[in-house]
């Protein structure tokens, strides 16, 4: 029943800005399950694009392939194309060290590293760039500004990072992510595993940081998406099922699968 | 009347079992009772200060500074040898091998190395070390404390690579997609994050590692062999503390017998203070995760 | 702070890749390296102690298996003695560790109350810690004086064919073998019996741990059915925690069993170290790993490569041992796997 758009023609929200990551005709394998099936889509340059589905569905699949993290395990596999700026990032070609510090990734829990609060997001820096001490205090100030973390951490930025709260940990792992200054940053259900204010929190970070940032938002939380997002794409069973700005998927869906998954009367 | 013959022994077969599984459990404490109790006692009785300042060679009226300052030197040789190659094979075995067919055989093997005869790895060592060594100075038997520190690594690598691939495998692989997806290339990710997230664990085997290896006397025999004078050349025989207890415990004289139980209660205290350090240094590390 | 034109930072990006991408090369390789060492000790302890006996293999050939001959005066050895004394040392270990270890385990995980567990666990765990030298030490100057005083004297005049009084048991009179398995002239506590139950001792530990660990791996609605029946909790461990854990308890026998070939210094101290074949359980005796102790340092030519070759085969025969004993244990984390 699911008559999938022609793969070439990919889906674009009326009216956005230039995408800034182009994907054609995409296919992902996992010990040879199918798990995502032609998906084309185009996500606009420093606007939020939500990814909403059962689970199941591919949505963190389909993120985990814009900086291919997948590439770690073995036996899994992409096909087809995805364009950042104009370059295919699935080809073997494009190194992983040049796709990781323009596409930065926040998961689901949050994961310091066990060292101290400013080491954690020093760290990173340090891999790509080398800085004077002074450049580097600057570069992590911002960096925690930036994730409405600097407050909350100036007087002990030596303490360890794990001593933090949930909420704090995970904006520090934006912080750690948005130090790289990436182009691309992709939040992987990034507050399943907190309580509703850091919640809100980090929703209203993510609408501070998208007039710097194109953002990719995997959630599993409908309402969130309808909050943070400028696009929301669907997906179902692997298949991209609908993709366009926010406002219409969640009043005026075209596809009934949408429709259903939004009102709640599936799965 | 049969059903409650048969309930009847039932029962009693059950009350037999579960109080002879209570009376293994004492027989059990009470062995060990018994020994820590007899090391204690007798180990106690012979501690002397002279223990720690005279050598050896004195014999009866002598002490075992020599063999204290040697055990410290060979276990010290031992884990410096056998820590940075078990922890790099147990980050091989955890990080790059896992589930794939070399990995699990060598983590096989590395269990069976665990429970190898020390007294084999001890010849070992001795045609690697000590004949070679031999060989080259024309002749004179060159065991050393080198050599000792040798076949006591090969002792500990296995317990440092299997607590060490342990650790790093419960470390939430969340860690490592979060400092890959910064483009933190697998090296510096093996070596400064997970080793540093799972660091008590490691330390802990480590520790373990010189607990079980500074009771160990077979493999010393054939290479550090013995010496009765104060040497801290590594280059040299040496002797160790379980070393000269094997040698005064199988002497006639009780004053020699003394000496031994000495150097059995140093040796045991040793032990069982690390066991209990290790003990803490994993609790905390728990507490400090959650 | 003005960031690089981005042509430029891509160029950097390039480099730092091909640079990281050889780094993790280099040290996938050393970490492989130092992996493969553990291959190479066993290999290594294998082809050394083989090549360090070529000269008694070569000398004696299969002989040396049957000989009983140890006999450094005319330069003739044998391994049937110090064979014969590990093997019957260690199933004596067995025999006592065995069924005290499976009461053990089944108190710990059936029947002490629960804040009893972890520490009775613990102080059987510490049995393992103490070095086997302290072994040694008490079973020489402790146990086997008790054992001559206590103990001994019972199995001599009841059961053995030369008791102290001249008078033969009903048992040694009647019952083959008996007689002459505890039957002995030899004064002293030392003995095959003595460092029999010293090795029990040491691997009751081992083996209760292993079994203790499978036990708990026992699905709990598997018993709970099995008390719905209204089954004992003897009848549980025996009918359904023993059949479902076969295999893993198979494998800490065995591995029980490997400790127990190859200890050297607690079985050192009480075997007395006799190389004469006995049948007797309360004469001296000799192991493979007492005998290399004993005799090494002071051995030369022949002889020192005899005793190389009684470690080759004492290192094949606890390989063996412990495959199997690793090989069962593996079978019962599959089960839990799945």
């Amino acid at each position: 029943m699911t008559e999938s758009a022609p793969a070439v023609a990919a889906p674009v929200p009326q009216a956005v800005a230039a995408p800034k990551l182009k994907v054609r005709d995409l296919h992902f394998y996992y010990h040879g399950f199918h798990a995502l099936k032609g998906i084309a889509m185009d996500i606009p340059e420093k606007q939020v694009t939500a990814i909403i589905g059962p689970s199941g569905c591919g949505k963190s699949t389909l993120l985990r392939v814009f900086n291919r993290i997948y590439a770690i395990y073995p036996k899994l596999e992409a096909k087809g194309s995805i364009e950042l700026d104009g370059e295919n990032i699935l080809d073997p070609h494009y190194s992983l060290n040049r796709l990781r510090s323009k596409v930065g990734m926040v998961f689901q829990k949050p994961v310091p590293f066990p060292m101290t609060i400013f080491e954690n997001v020093a760290y990173g820096i340090r891999h790509h760039e080398r800085l004077s001490r002074a450049d580097m205090e600057i570069r992590v100030e911002q960096a925690l500004r930036s994730a409405a973390l600097w407050d909350e951490v100036k007087d002990k930025l030596k303490q360890s990072a794990l001593g933090l709260s949930g909420g704090q940990q995970q904006r520090l792992c934006i912080a750690r992510g948005i130090a790289l200054k990436p182009e691309v940053l992709l939040l992987d259900e990034p507050t399943s595993a907190l309580d509703p204010i850091a919640t809100g929190r980090i929703e209203q970070l993510v609408e501070e940081l998208k007039s710097e940032y194109t953002i990719v938002i995997v959630t599993h939380n409908m309402q969130q998406a309808a909050r943070v997002s400028d696009q929301t794409a669907f997906m179902y069973m692997g298949e991209l099922i609908e993709f366009d700005s926010t406002e219409k998927i969640f009043t005026k869906p075209s596809r009934k699968q949408t429709e259903d998954y939004i009102t709640g009367r599936f799965g | 009347m049969a059903t409650d013959w048969l309930y009847l022994r039932r029962r009693a077969v059950n009350a037999l079992a579960l109080a002879l599984s209570t009376l293994a459990t004492l027989v059990g404490l009470g062995f060990l009772a018994w020994i820590l109790w007899e090391t204690l006692r007798q180990g106690i009785a012979a501690l002397d200060l002279k223990l720690f300042t005279r050598i050896t060679a004195y014999g009866a009226d002598g002490g075992l500074a020599n063999a204290m300052v040697g055990s410290l030197v060979i276990d010290a040789l031992g884990i410096l040898i056998a820590t940075p190659i078990g922890v790099l094979a147990g980050a091989w075995l955890a990080e790059y091998a896992n589930r794939t067919r070399l990995g699990e055989s060598i983590r096989f093997l590395n269990d069976i190395l665990l429970s190898a005869p020390s007294i084999v790895l001890g010849l070992f060592v001795y045609t690697i070390v000590v004949l070679p060594s031999t060989a080259l100075t024309h002749g004179n038997t060159t065991f050393s404390g080198l050599a000792g520190g040798v076949a006591l690594a090969l002792i500990a690598l296995p317990v440092i690579v299997r607590t060490t691939d342990e650790m790093l495998r419960l470390v939430p692989s969340t860690l490592r997609e979060a400092a890959l997806s910064l483009g933190i290339p697998q090296w510096k990710l093996t070596l400064q994050i997970l080793m540093r997230a799972a660091r008590s664990g490691i330390i802990t085997g480590v520790l373990l590692a010189l607990a079980r290896i500074s009771g160990e006397t077979a493999p010393l025999l054939f290479t550090a062999f013995g010496n009765n004078y104060m040497t801290f050349n590594p280059l040299d025989k040496m002797s160790s503390l379980p070393q000269v207890i094997y040698q005064y415990a199988n002497d006639p004289g009780d004053a020699m017998h003394a000496l031994a139980w000495a150097g059995a209660f140093v040796v045991t205290m040793f032990v069982l203070l690390l066991s209990l350090v290790s003990r803490l240094v994993l609790s905390r590390n728990k507490v400090s995760h959650d | 702070m003005s960031s690089p034109p981005a042509a430029v930072a891509d160029s950097l990006a390039e480099q730092r890749s091909r640079r990281d991408a050889r780094d993790d090369r280099l040290f996938g390789w050393l970490l492989k390296g130092c992996a493969l060492l553990v291959l190479a000790a066993l290999l290594g302890a294998a082809g050394a102690t083989l090549w360090g006996g070529r000269h008694a293999f070569g000398t004696f050939g299969w002989h040396f298996l049957t000989s009983s001959a140890w006999d450094p005066g005319n330069d003739v050895y044998g391994a049937l003695v110090p064979v014969y004394g590990t093997v019957v040392t260690s199933v004596i270990a067995l025999l006592i560790a065995v069924p005290v270890s499976f009461g053990i385990a089944l108190y710990l995980s059936e029947v002490a109350p629960a804040w009893l567990r972890t520490p009775v666990a613990s102080a059987i765990e510490l049995l393992a810690g103490i070095p086997s030298i302290i072994y040694g030490m008490w079973g020489l100057f402790i146990f086997a004086p008790f054992f001559a005083e206590h103990i001994k004297p019972f199995f001599t005049s009841y059961l053995g064919d030369k008791p102290d009084d001249g008078k033969l048991s009903w048992v040694a009179a009647h019952v083959p073998f008996v007689g002459k398995l505890f039957g002995t002239d030899y004064p002293f506590g030392a003995g095959v019996l003595t460092a029999g139950i010293v090795l029990a001792v040491m691997v009751i530990p081992f083996i209760s741990s292993v079994m203790r660990e499978v036990f708990q791996t026992v699905p709990t609605r598997l018993k709970e059915s099995a008390y719905a029946l209204g089954s004992s909790t003897w009848e549980v461990a025996w009918d359904i925690v023993l059949p479902y854990t076969r295999s893993a308890v198979i494998g800490g026998i065995f591995l029980g069993l490997g400790r127990a070939l190859g200890e050297t210094m607690a079985v050192t101290f009480v075997l007395g170290n006799a190389l004469e074949l006995s049948p007797s359980l309360l004469d001296p005796g000799a192991s493979i790993a007492s005998t290399i102790a004993n005799q090494f340092s002071e051995a030369a030519g022949l002889q020192k490569s005899s005793l190389m070759a009684l470690a080759f085969l004492l290192f094949v025969v606890t390989f063996i041992v412990l495959l199997v004993a690793r090989l069962m244990l593996r079978r019962l984390a599959h089960k839990e796997g799945r």
